[in-house]
């Protein structure tokens, strides 16, 4: 047998609430972390990631407290991200009872971070989370929530991430996060065929069949949905359901 | 009371682990000192770090473990903590408790580390028939290669590289996966260590 896909569902969490805008904009208040977290439990989600969006210090303390609140009732893995910019950062979402941590803007402005969190923790601990953007002739790795181009290529810096330690790639499509149009499919195959960690598709599903298309047509290992389960319109059981229809080998959390 | 104590090597999260030992009539405490981690009825050796690190904190107690282990102590050992029951690694330096026989060495694939819900395969212990655990939570780069395939409970593959999910050295069980991050049945799976350790 072997590894079963992964349906991980990602909360955009602000000042202990979690909240849906479109790309950090007109944020909405959609509900409890805690609550919502372990409904996605419930429902079969494989893994959760809460993304602190508020990006203030007060914001930042109160997630710690939402992670710890999650982490008493939650028996599945739990990955922080958003704002995390140094190992003791890292180190405070872990001890709050995050498994993993999600670097993103950090590790562009810092390489090195990403080795130094490797060391410490185990690269099972480190997620890199790149955002990327269709350009002329590449896809631009982008940062501080898909606003600022930082002039890599996101092949090239998917392939350094893993060279500097990382366990996984957490990756977002800036062109497609909030469209509901499907996962960018050729940039998830690109990035999982250059690199030797898991890939972790993000940005665009929209149905359970965008996120069969992202399991039949790329390397992905895992497919986060975000939007589609906040307000429940598509549960996590769909979307298993649709996968294990199409013979796609899923855990069965019944 | 049954006291349950959780050694600390100071690495990442434990909080879902003490969770998920949390029983009634558990008194759970977590040290970083592991001679006073002996002081126990249940040993816990938790799942996150690195060996060599892991290996270092443990060694001014190395012996004493080892052997409070071989008389009976019963103990968990989670991902590292499984690994650390053998005598040593390739992902750094260091001697583990060297209570199974064999070595870690790292997980042989195309794509590594191991993460995701693999399947337990070929169960053999009291311990799955308490508690069933169809797949379960994996996260390594590192697998044991235990000396001889007896102490082996459960295996499980990842691409072409089989290896032990889950292993037994009398009252000791070792566990690849991470139980306390495998839901519902995770958590059964830890209640009935408990029940067998502690009855």
């Amino acid at each position: 047998m072997t590894l079963a896909k992964r349906v991980i569902v990602c909360l955009d969490v602000a000042a202990g609430r979690v909240v849906k805008g479109v790309r950090f904009a007109d944020l909405r208040d959609v509900g409890d972390p805690v609550a919502l977290a372990a409904r996605s439990e419930a429902d079969g989600a494989d893994e959760l990631v809460f993304l602190d969006v508020s990006a203030t210090v007060d914001g930042r303390a109160t997630l710690l407290d939402t992670v710890r609140r999650t982490a008493d009732r939650l028996f599945v893995p739990l990955t922080v991200g958003g704002g995390i910019a140094s190992a003791d950062d890292a180190a405070r979402a872990l001890r709050a009872g995050a498994d993993k941590v999600a670097i993103n803007s950090a590790a562009v402005d810092r390489p090195a971070l990403l080795t130094e969190l490797s060391g410490r923790f185990g690269a099972q601990c480190v997620v890199a989370s790149i955002d990327a953007r269709r350009s002329a002739h590449r896809w631009d790795v982008c940062t501080h929530a898909g606003t600022a181009p930082a002039g890599r290529d996101a092949i090239a810096w998917a392939r350094e991430c893993v060279d500097r330690g990382a366990g996984e790639i957490m990756l977002t499509s800036i062109d497609r996060d909030g469209t509901r149009g499907g996962y960018d499919l050729e940039l998830t195959r690109a990035v999982a065929d250059a690199v030797t960690v898991p890939v972790i598709a993000s940005g665009g599903a929209g149905s359970p069949e965008h996120v069969c298309e992202v399991f039949t047509r790329t390397g992905a290992d895992a497919a986060l949905i975000a939007g589609i389960v906040h307000a429940a319109e598509i549960s996590v059981a769909t979307i298993k359901g649709a996968l294990a229809a199409r013979n796609i080998l899923i855990r069965d959390a019944a | 009371m049954t006291r349950v104590t959780i050694f600390d090597y100071g690495a990442g999260n434990l909080h879902s682990l003490a969770k998920s030992l949390s029983a009634d009539g558990v008194s759970l405490c977590v040290r970083t000192d592991p001679l006073a981690a002996l002081d126990t009825d249940v040993l816990v050796l938790p799942g996150v770090g690195n060996f060599a690190q892991a290996a270092e904190r443990l060694a001014p107690a190395r012996g004493a473990m080892r052997d409070a282990i071989r008389r009976g102590l019963p103990t968990l050992g989670v991902c590292l903590g499984m690994q650390l029951l053998f005598e040593a690694s390739t992902e750094g330096a260091g001697s583990g408790l060297g209570v199974l026989a064999g070595r870690v060495t790292r997980v042989v694939a195309a794509r590594v580390p191991h993460i995701g819900w693999n399947s337990i395969e070929e169960p053999c212990d009291p311990l799955f028939r308490a508690a069933p655990l169809g797949r379960a939570y994996f996260a390594n780069g590192f697998a044991c290669r235990p000396k001889s395939d007896a102490s082996v409970i459960a295996w499980t593959a990842h691409e072409r590289d089989r290896f032990p999910a889950a292993v037994r050295a009398g009252r000791a069980v070792g566990v690849q996966f991470h139980p306390e991050k495998s839901s519902a049945a995770g958590v059964a799976f830890v209640r009935a260590f408990l029940a067998e350790a502690a009855p």
